[in-house]
């Protein structure tokens, strides 16, 4: 088969991947059918199993990526939406934003540290709890590599996603806007989507504090490079 | 029936113009940010920008809200390619899975337990100031 097959193969498959397996979860609502967890492992197998190589495989799905930069832009919209929420609580949500940016930031380091993880990958783990658009930007200033950083971004959001309930139990922490602040600082978007469980304010929060910790990574980030690599 | 379609066929050119709106203006911003070698990338100054169009009512929220909503839902599709690409690290992947998932499910426990206990504070403070303000302004309204 031609490579440009291949390509357009791959693009119709992953497309309609995502879309079945998204809708087939919001219909049957079972964890192991969350879109993070299955539609990755499923592209795998399928790239994997008809060996498709990987430059055939992002002649054409490359333009998927594309649109991260303007789905970027258009968080300008919730943060907008929510400005009432932002002004009556400047403090709380700054302070969210600080406190979760640095301990994933230094957490990352310092296991990574520990560890003795190679460079490639203790430098792509750095921006691990932020967006993916944002961490994909922040990791080139760290050295890190952003294919690398997309799947540790991911990971982290899964970990983040399953680890919280009994962790908020185990801590006492269950004000909404603790609640979504540590979501949205530790798992991101899968960390939001999860608060938006626990309660609409928990969503909105999360949401905001993903927002503002990928804004402040991506602009800090040359600066923490100093000091962190 | 036709009157229905219609109406569908309507929102979907909405939402793809807003999503080529939005396409467009992260072009520009990038070559904005690149022709002046900025040091914030283009995403962020289009946050930057949009924000300050809407809140200047110079951009009313209602005409990029389907496009921006379709955007964000939808992230998880734009970073799949490169998340394929795990198949290239496969053995780094392997050799160091054990640390590196520890790294992760620590990292992630500090930063929900640190963020969440932190925001828990701030937030019961915050809160009695808020209420302190409120009654204070009420006060000088009663005098």
């Amino acid at each position: 088969m031609s490579q440009s097959m291949l390509a357009a193969i791959s693009l119709v498959f992953t497309l309609s991947c995502y879309f079945l397996i998204k809708q087939l979860y919001l219909k049957k609502r079972v964890w192991w059918l969350a879109p993070i967890l299955i539609v990755p492992v499923v592209i795998v197998l399928f790239v994997v199993s008809l060996k498709i190589p990987l430059p055939a495989y992002f002649e054409y799905t490359h333009w998927l990526v594309a649109l991260l930069a303007p789905a970027t832009i258009a968080f300008s919209v919730p943060i907008y939406r929510e400005r009432k929420l932002i002004f009556s609580y400047p403090l709380t949500i700054g302070i969210g934003v600080v406190t979760g940016l640095l301990l994933g930031l230094l957490s990352s380091w310092g296991l990574t540290q520990i560890f003795s993880l190679p460079p490639e990958l203790s430098q792509s783990t750095l921006v691990r709890s932020v967006s993916t658009p944002f961490a994909m930007e922040a990791t080139s200033a760290f050295g890190g590599v952003p294919e690398l950083t997309a799947m540790l971004v991911l990971l982290t959001g899964i970990i983040g996603m399953l680890v919280c309930e009994p962790l908020f139990k185990l801590a006492k922490i269950n004000s909404p806007l603790a609640i979504g602040a540590a979501l949205g600082a530790a798992a991101h978007g899968a960390g939001a989507a999860k608060a938006s469980e626990f309660g609409k304010e928990e969503g909105v929060v999360a949401s905001l504090t993903m927002i503002f910790t990928g804004i402040a990574m991506v602009l800090g980030a040359p600066f923490f490079s100093i000091f962190l690599v | 029936m036709t009157a229905e379609r219609i109406k569908k066929c309507y929102g979907v050119l909405q939402l793809l113009s807003q999503i080529g709106l939005f396409c467009l203006l992260a072009w520009a911003m990038d070559q904005l940010s690149v022709y002046f070698a900025l040091p914030i990338p283009g995403s962020v100054l289009g946050i930057a920008i949009l924000l300050l169009l809407m809140g200047l009512k110079l951009v009313p929220e209602k005409s990029v809200k389907l496009g921006a909503g379709w955007l964000t839902g939808e992230l998880l599709l734009f970073f799949i390619p490169p998340v394929i690409s795990i198949i290239k690290y496969e053995s780094l992947f392997e050799q160091y899975s054990a640390p590196l998932m520890l790294t992760l499910v620590i990292g992630s426990v500090c930063v929900l337990l640190g963020t969440g206990f932190v925001v828990d504070r701030v937030f019961r403070f915050e809160t009695k100031m808020n209420i302190k303000r409120l009654s204070a302004a009420k006060a000088i309204g009663e005098a």
